[in-house]
């Protein structure tokens, strides 16, 4: 399987910008973005499918402490 | 010798135009250095002026003003009050200027020294840690044989990536190009060689880099091998790598270090540019590295 060129490559990213504007649209209900995201896994290689997954999470917790900032465990460190 | 500084602490003028008239009187009329060194000193202390300075010959205490008959001539000269005045302005003008470029040129020459052996300390320090140092033995991706010293003599921008990363390579190496065309504008500058390694040798073949590299710069030099010599180019410039677990149709990402690594003509690693450095900062750093090496090196 060999990887994919620039045409393909924007092409997995544009199905992936919609999927995920769709998301942010409708406050990451999935159900209501179920044809974004097959457009998305028919265009994007299976990894590439699960690593912007993980990528959408980690932009998700980045951007929560970003804003909520960071709430440390409860009770002291141990040593 | 006269101790300028000394004057300038004095808070009367008319005593500094005496004392340099009686200084003009005194070699006029050939006498020895050190009698108008003693003049100076009599002027100084019988003012009764404050003054931190020291002269340069201790010569015996004066309290009067008289030396005897040979220096009679001073006292009955008469004052010439428009030309002294004019001579006077002229001469603190003049002294003050050379005085204050010569601070100035020996301060000048002092910081550029300094400079100078800072930046040849920040190369020996670069020599030492020895990123890139070790040679590398890789295929381009037309199949020929490269190593280190075909790029010697350019300057290289240089990124190791793979050719199935999902964003960041294709981001990185998109910015890489950007920076090599702006770059190309400058007619003073050098071409700078864009050259992208690949951390996934098994996948990554001659045929799989040449066709992801013509996407990007045409510059721009793809580079892979067997995985032992990809090892060996990694472990020089110090390149995190590591596969992820395989899927179902055996695809995998790599895990690797995002940098884009500056080396000099000589081969010296000079400096890396992250993910937060946009093209323009990139151009910045790296012509301001070009001018500030052509300045230095000569080899």
């Amino acid at each position: 399987m060999s990887a994919p060129n620039s045409s393909e490559r924007r092409a997995c990213w544009g199905a992936r910008d919609k999927l995920w504007k769709c998301l942010d649209d409708n406050q990451d209900n999935a159900a209501l973005c179920e044809q974004y995201q097959k457009e998305f896994e028919a265009n994007c290689p299976g990894q590439w499918v699960k690593y912007f997954i993980k990528r959408r999470d980690f932009l998700k917790y980045k951007e929560k402490i970003q804003k909520e900032g960071f709430e440390p465990a409860d009770g002291p460190p141990k040593l | 010798m006269l101790r300028l500084g000394c004057f300038k602490q004095r808070n009367s003028h008319v005593t500094f135009r005496s004392v340099l008239q009686h200084a003009l009187r005194a070699s006029n009329t050939h006498h020895s250095h050190d009698s108008t060194l003693h003049i100076l000193r009599a002027h100084l202390s019988s003012k009764g002026q404050r003054t931190l300075c020291r002269t340069v010959n201790q010569g015996p205490p004066h309290s009067s003003f008289s030396f005897g008959g040979h220096r009679a001539s001073y006292s009955t000269q008469p004052p010439n009050p428009g030309s002294r005045a004019r001579i006077t302005l002229r001469t603190r003008l003049a002294v003050t200027l050379v005085i204050g470029s010569g601070i100035l040129g020996t301060w000048l020459y002092v910081w550029r020294e300094k400079q100078q052996k800072l930046q040849l300390q920040r190369i020996e320090q670069l020599k030492q840690v020895a990123v890139g140092q070790g040679n590398f033995h890789l295929l381009d991706h037309t199949g020929r044989r490269r190593t280190k010293r075909d790029f010697l003599g350019s300057w290289v921008l240089l990124y190791f990536g793979f050719t199935h990363c999902p964003d960041i390579c294709p981001d990185e190496l998109e910015k890489m190009s950007k920076v090599v065309s702006l770059l190309d504008k400058e007619s003073d500058l050098p071409p700078v060689q864009p050259l992208f390694i690949t951390v996934d040798p098994e996948r990554d073949d001659v045929a799989a880099m040449a066709r992801y590299v013509k996407d990007f710069h045409p510059r721009l030099i793809g580079l892979t091998g067997t995985p032992e010599e990809v090892k060996e180019a990694g472990t020089t410039y110090r390149v995190y790598a590591s596969a992820g677990p395989k899927d179902d149709d055996g695809d995998y990402i790599v895990d690797h270090t995002i940098l884009i690594y500056l080396i000099s003509p000589d081969g010296l690693f000079l400096d890396y540019y992250n993910r937060m450095k946009n093209d323009e900062q990139i151009v910045e750093s790296v012509r301001n590295h070009m001018k500030t090496y052509v300045k230095l090196f000569s080899n």
